[in-house]
């Protein structure tokens, strides 16, 4: 996954919900630097009874803010939907460099 | 460049490769020689009249079984002595607490045992079983999938209901023996009973492996402590999941090493997503209000010693009430009549005087 553009990531989700599975999962995918290359990760347990929807936040660089549903979606469709926006601003990152 | 094998296993893969070595030994197997020609030898038969009968069939020490090379795995991590450990584990810990780690370097898990262990050690409480519970506590990386497998025999399978099997030994008798190991066919059979069969109704949600399932995603970590001690509990919670009004993060003056960016690194890492106490599954809440018990399990007996006492104190005096009321009723009745009589006979004094 390209992390490089993500500046904020917010989960809330109940870990006792199977439904959590991706947003759990999508946390794991961040590089262990991301905390100290600026990346603004928060998360929220809900309570066990809670029946709330887990949620993932993203925001990237340019400003974009995507609300991810992990409820439906696995993580490899998760990955590949944030990715779709990483790879534009990669590529306007390295025409802008180049 | 030599293969990089451990010495053990690339001795035992030696052997394996070593195809004269393995026919010779399996001529051995065929053919019952003279004891004399098998110099080293184990036996494996232990009855006396089995041994002068069987003494030609003799395996040498180090003979591997073409079909089952050995494997290169050092044995503590092979997937077998995980299981094993996993079940002893879960069998004898009373006090687990599940951490989901994302992505922490080596010298991140450094600092956070090196934390843990400082925070556990400079709990005051009495007795010496706090030093013991604090050098015994671990933080250890598991294997998700294992711990689900684990964490199913130790729900599913009872060992003490599995039938005997009679098997052949080396010497031709039937014996009866038991296989009701965690990884016995017995312990599979069951566990698959349970939650595998399509037909089979689905499990209660009472069941405590229903209840942890869902915790079981991605890298986990497990916090195991020997005794069910809030203290030590909520020491822990401090260190590795400060919730500040109840469980405070250990102050800069004190652990100047917790504020490390390396250790606040971890723990930012490290998320606590549930625990198993004493066999029922708790939640972050629940977790805390374990840790948040006064006084541990004795000041819980004590409460409710209290309690039972103060119940019966209630109900021998509410027992007692009507007999008491009774007698004083009566009693005060007596005292009036009494009064009464004594009044009249000094009124009928005071007339005849």
């Amino acid at each position: 996954m390209i992390t490089r553009f993500i500046t904020e990531v917010a989960t809330r989700f109940n870990p006792f919900s199977a439904r959590a599975k991706s947003a759990r999962l999508f946390l794991t995918c961040l590089p262990p630097s991301a905390r100290s290359s600026g990346m603004n990760i928060t998360t929220q347990l809900l309570p066990r009874s809670s029946t709330e929807p887990s949620s993932l936040h993203i925001k990237f660089k340019d400003g974009k803010e995507m609300k991810v549903d992990c409820e439906a979606m696995g993580i490899k469709s998760i990955i590949e939907e944030v990715d779709r926006h990483s790879r534009l601003l990669q590529k306007a990152a390295d025409l802008s460099d180049g | 460049m030599p293969p990089r094998l451990r010495c053990a296993a690339a001795r035992g893969l030696g052997c394996t490769v070593n195809t004269a070595r393995i026919a010779k030994h399996s001529a051995v197997l065929l053919l019952p020689l003279a004891p004399a020609t098998v110099s080293v030898s184990r036996q494996y038969a232990t009855a006396a009249a089995a041994v002068s009968q069987l003494s030609g069939f003799r395996l040498p020490d180090d003979y591997v079984p073409p079909t089952k090379p050995p494997t290169a795995r050092p044995a503590d991590t092979r997937k077998s002595q995980l299981l094993r450990t996993y079940t002893s584990l879960l069998r004898s810990t009373p006090l687990i607490l599940i951490f989901q780690h994302n992505n922490l370097t080596a010298v991140e898990w450094a600092a956070v045992r090196r934390e843990l262990r400082l925070a556990l050690g400079s709990i005051a409480s009495e007795g010496a079983d706090s030093a013991e519970i604090a050098s015994r506590a671990q933080l250890q990386v598991m294997r998700t999938r294992i711990l689900d497998v684990a964490l199913k025999i130790v729900e599913f399978h009872d060992p003490s209901s599995v039938a005997p099997t009679t098997v052949s030994a080396l010497t031709g008798d039937r014996v009866q023996v038991v296989y009701n190991h965690d990884l016995s066919k017995a312990a599979y059979k069951a566990v698959r009973a349970a939650t595998k069969q399509p037909d089979a109704p689905p499990l209660p949600e009472s069941s405590a492996y229903v209840q942890i399932a869902p915790l079981l995603v991605g890298p986990l970590a497990v916090l195991t402590l020997p005794a069910v001690s809030p203290a030590h509990l909520a020491a822990a919670l401090s260190v590795l999941a400060p919730s500040p009004p109840a469980f405070p993060a250990p102050s800069k003056k004190k652990s100047p090493g917790y504020y490390d960016p390396v250790a606040q690194g971890g723990f930012q890492k490290l998320m606590l997503v549930g625990g198993r106490i004493e066999d029922k599954v708790f939640d972050l809440e629940g977790v805390k209000w374990v840790g948040g018990i006064d006084g541990g399990l004795d000041a819980l007996r004590a409460q409710l010693v209290y309690l039972l006492q103060s119940a019966g104190l209630g109900l021998t005096t509410a027992l007692e009430g009507a007999s008491k009321s009774l007698w004083l009723t009566m009693e005060s009745r007596r005292s009036v009549l009494e009064e009464e009589q004594s009044g009249g006979k000094e009124a009928e004094k005071k007339e005849s005087s």
